[in-house]
């Protein structure tokens, strides 16, 4: 019968010529004021749930619609297309009405597109109020324009004047139960806000982001929710959601939005689970674990396995990055020193056999994977307990400075001939020195780990950002490789026995090497002592730390000159932490100065601006091409990268020429907003750079810089003003040519 | 002996698989700031036409559908035909692109598209029949209308709503920004395009495939 009616309405336009304009031609007025009106597949209709209002009350009103089968009106974010119905009010003085509230939509797919509405029939509420001051008495015409877009495949708009009379009185008003009944069943699909203790939050993945229902869900299947964004243009509305349940909270993929370029300040919306119940979610970027579970562009059939297969190449793929990325830790700045003792210690240990060798090279291995996997297990309990830390965060710490540097001091003392570590501290007897070679071992392994963190080498920028934002188990994979690569060379050395044969034999000359190795680590130390001072200012350096190596250098000069005696020893083991403690007070009694002229943010001269959000946000929305230099003084690799490259002459020169915004994010010490715009950009550590072309989205530049490669980042940035230019050109002659 | 044979035969494998999957990038759709992907296109005039032999020209995309009452607002009201006529005058390419499949709302025949045109007083430099929806598909196209702007460089500087008023009233085009009218005199004059991306309005682009 519906059929028929609708053939008999599509042979009705075709007669008429005008085509689905029909429908809209002009408005359909009720007979009965409010409805109902019967229009193309669509039965609208204003229902009252009382015709009358006292002064200072309220009245509520549903906008009824029914569609035919297959046909559906619109959420107030439509989806890739379609709009949602509106009504504009024509109210007498005194009566107000509320924005019209919208139930929780359903996802209607169409091939590639999706679409959020409501198919079969809907209610949207509306409440109306009076003021206090109105006269009782008087019937009040409401006028109300309702404008819809009603589609199946094809769509339809259509509009309506309703005329809703209401009576102004000071009795309450008597309810159509009817009426009331159905404005309730649409009500109770209304979001509702979220239960106490639940909070929304979201991070941004490399694929769009994860959003995150944390704590109670009321009980609701995990695995029936649905998010429906507040706002169009953030993330592409077909992309299929997974969902997961990770330790009691809600986890969405959302696949972002092709076009999105910045990260939004939230992510607004609405959960909806399968029995109906539904959230007004207001998510903010915050810390959860297990954020990266899933990006799967795959549409279509087999989600499921398309996800995981895709999260672990991935995985692998990060694997290996990471595993390649450890290897080329070995020729960072950072790692030398630590390369020098190891070596030191391979040729002191050339004569021993190769099972003592491959032993060493295990020990050595477990040494790094053990420092990185607690590292790794810091890093994860500080996130669960919702702190923000990057990668080389210890480096922010000016105690863990202090200690690295009274560490490489004493260490270079012993190298240059003071004392005998392995004599000394571990004394008596051959067998416990056999000891202090494996535990040497395992030390440099910790060792090369600790000073390798802060040259967050190329490949590994990546890698540390991935997985620090992923579950523990998988965190722990990406470092095991990572460490696994840092370990590698020296374990390939120990391996094979024809590399091992090339060693030069011990003898005198190994005296001066370890000397020369000294002299290297005593430049380390002045390196830790700048940092420190950068850190915790110059008060705390000269009451703690310089007062801490004299103490080092007493507890030297007596292991030295009572070698291998049990209280003597004892003795020094008192003056050391004596040593390290100095400085710890230091610290906490003298209030680090005021970000000093030692910050990374001055150097380079007054071309860059301090960075916060709000001032990228700032230029952003100016149009401005934005290049940002994530730095810290602790990060050699930052220095180097701006020394040699981003203060040269002719780079600056040319970041001048294109008019470039220069920002500069200095990490040196810890900062919030800082971390948060790197793990937006899906990175954990310095150096990071970024360069947001006017308009387009960000780009990440490689960690190790060249001029080259600045260079022609900034083409891309002025391609749109040079193209342009030309295009003018071409535009004149392709007019002075007729048609193309 | 075999065994090391095998062993080595292994690992080659992990590592090529794993160099492949570092190696092939995701596929995705045109994204603005980036370059438009090439397509080859049947106008209803029976001639082919390959976006990238128009480097150096502004191209202009049109997603079309002649029932769609969307479409009609801005047809109807002479709106669409009038931008045409400007920017072509300006050197502008302009492809009016039919994504409907055989059998949906707003599927062309040559003959019936070459007639609407001139019915229409349309003058696209062409109108390009997409009956598969590839390009529809390559270009992410949502609505029509939906418009898509292409620099000389064969950057995508626009996708989005012809306009800023998404309704089926004619009355409201001369209340309405036209983003495609701000991108082109922006891009032209050398300034970048204020509002590169908008939400696209108006009926869905009737894919095959689709119900």
């Amino acid at each position: 019968m519906l059929r028929l009616l609708a053939a008999f309405f599509l042979g009705l336009t075709v007669l008429t010529g005008a085509g689905p304009v029909f429908a809209q031609a002009s408005p359909a007025k009720p007979a009965s004021g409010h409805g109902p009106i019967h229009a193309l597949h669509i039965t609208v209709e204003l229902v009252p749930v009382s015709n009358s209002i006292q002064p200072g009350g309220s009245a509520e009103v549903g906008l009824h619609m029914v569609m035919d089968k297959g046909w559906h009106v619109y959420w107030s974010n439509a989806g890739d297309s379609g709009e949602p119905p509106q009504v504009a009010w024509k109210l007498p003085k005194g009566i107000t009405a509320d924005a019209m509230q919208f139930p929780a939509p359903e996802r209607i797919s169409y091939g590639p597109l999706m679409d959020y509405g409501y198919p079969d029939e809907v209610v949207f509420p509306i409440a109306l109020h009076a003021a206090v001051g109105l006269k009782a008495g008087a019937t009040e015409p409401l006028g109300a324009r309702v404008n819809w877009l009603v589609c199946r495949e094809e769509c339809i708009p259509g509009k309506a004047d309703f005329v809703l009379p209401m009576k102004v009185t000071s009795q309450p008003p008597t309810t159509d139960a009817a009426a009331a009944a159905l404005l309730q069943r649409f009500q109770a699909q209304l979001p509702q806000p979220l239960p106490p203790g639940s909070k929304a939050l979201f991070q941004p993945t490399p694929s769009g982001f994860t959003f995150a229902l944390l704590g109670s869900h009321a009980g609701q299947p995990a695995s029936s929710a649905e998010f429906f964004p507040l706002d169009q243009m953030l993330i592409s509305n077909p992309a299929p959601q997974t969902v997961r349940e990770s330790g009691g909270n809600l986890l969405i993929a959302l696949k972002k939005d092709e076009n999105l370029s910045t990260a939004p300040a939230n992510l607004r919306g609405v959960l909806r689970f399968a029995d109906g119940v539904s959230y007004q979610v207001d998510a903010v970027p915050g810390e959860f674990a297990g954020a990266n579970f899933a990006a799967s562009p795959a549409a279509g059939g087999g989600q499921v396995a398309a996800t995981s297969s895709e999260t672990l190449s991935h995985l692998l793929r990060i694997g290996v990055l990471a595993f390649f990325g450890g290897m080329v830790l070995n020729l960072m700045p950072c790692v030398f020193p630590v390369l020098f003792l190891k070596g030191l210690a391979l040729v002191g240990s050339s004569g021993e056999s190769r099972r003592r060798l491959r032993a060493h090279g295990a020990v050595y291995t477990l040494g790094i994977l053990v420092s990185f996997w607690a590292i790794v297990a810091v890093l994860l309990v500080l996130r669960a307990g919702g702190h923000r830390l990057g990668w080389g965060f210890q480096f922010q710490s000016p105690s863990f400075l202090a200690v690295i540097a009274l560490l490489f001091f004493f260490l270079g003392l012993s190298l240059a001939g003071m004392f005998d570590i392995g004599l000394s501290l571990t004394s008596k007897g051959s067998g416990l020195a056999d000891q202090g070679g494996y535990g040497g071992s395992f030390f440099t392994g910790v060792l090369a780990m600790v000073v390798a963190t802060p040259c967050t080498a190329p490949f590994m920028g990546v890698a540390v950002g991935f997985a620090l934002a992923q579950p523990a188990v998988i965190a722990f994979a990406v470092f095991t490789a990572l460490g696994l690569g840092l370990a590698a060379p020296f374990v390939l050395l120990t391996l094979h026995p024809a590399w091992t044969r090339l060693l030069p034999r011990p003898g005198a000359w190994m005296e001066i090497l370890k000397q020369g190795t000294a002299v290297i680590l005593f430049a380390v130390a002045i390196w830790m002592v700048w940092l420190f001072a950068t850190a915790a200012g110059v008060n705390a350096l000269s009451a703690g730390l310089l007062p801490g190596f004299l103490l080092l250098a007493i507890a030297g000069w007596i292991l030295g000159r009572w070698p291998a005696r049990l209280g003597a020893s004892a003795a020094a083991l008192v003056v050391i932490a004596a040593a390290i403690a100095l400085p710890l007070v230091a610290v906490r009694s003298f209030p680090a100065a005021p970000s000093g002229q030692m910050d990374a943010a001055n150097a380079g001269g007054e071309d860059w601006q301090p960075f916060s959000d709000a001032v990228l946000q700032k230029y952003r929305a100016e149009n401005r091409p934005v290049f940002i230099d994530f730095t810290a003084s602790w990060c050699l690799s930052c220095q180097v990268n701006e020394r040699v490259v981003l203060d040269r002459a002719d780079v600056r020169q040319r970041l001048k020429d294109s008019g470039i915004v220069l920002l500069r994010a200095d990490w040196t010490r810890h900062d919030d907003a800082i971390t948060q715009a790197l793990s937006q950009l899906g990175r954990s550590g310095v150096p990071t750079y970024v360069l947001y072309p006017s308009g387009g989205p960000a780009r990440v530049l490689p960690e190790v810089l060249t001029p080259g490669i600045v260079f022609n980042a900034l083409q891309g940035v002025n391609a749109s003003r040079t193209d342009t230019r030309a295009a003018q050109g071409q535009v004149t002659e392709g007019a002075g040519s007729g048609k193309s | 002996m075999i065994h090391r044979k095998l062993f080595s035969y292994l690992v080659a494998m992990i590592l090529t698989a794993s160099l492949m999957a570092i190696a092939t990038p995701a596929a995705r759709a045109a994204r603005v700031g980036e370059s438009a992907p090439d397509f080859t296109g049947t106008a209803s005039d029976g001639q082919t036409f390959k976006l990238s032999q128009f480097r150096g020209k502004y191209v202009v995309l049109e997603w079309h559908n002649h029932e769609c009452p969307y479409t009609m607002k801005h047809y109807t009201s002479g709106n669409m035909q009038s931008l045409q006529k400007e920017w072509r005058a300006k050197g502008v390419v302009w492809f009016t692109i039919i994504s409907s499949a055989p059998g949906k709302q707003g599927y062309m025949e040559p003959a019936a598209e070459n007639a609407y045109l001139k019915k229409m007083g349309a003058d696209p430099t062409a109108a390009i029949l997409d009956p598969t929806g590839t390009i529809g598909r390559l270009y992410d196209a949502k609505t029509t209308p939906q418009m898509i702007v292409i620099d000389p460089k064969g950057v995508l500087i626009y996708d989005g709503a012809i306009d800023d008023h998404p309704t089926t009233e004619v009355s409201d085009i001369k209340i309405s920004k036209n983003y495609l009218d701000a991108a082109l005199t922006e891009s032209m004059a050398g300034q970048a395009v204020q509002t590169p991306v908008t939400r696209p309005y108006g009926c869905s682009v009737k894919y095959e495939g689709a119900e």
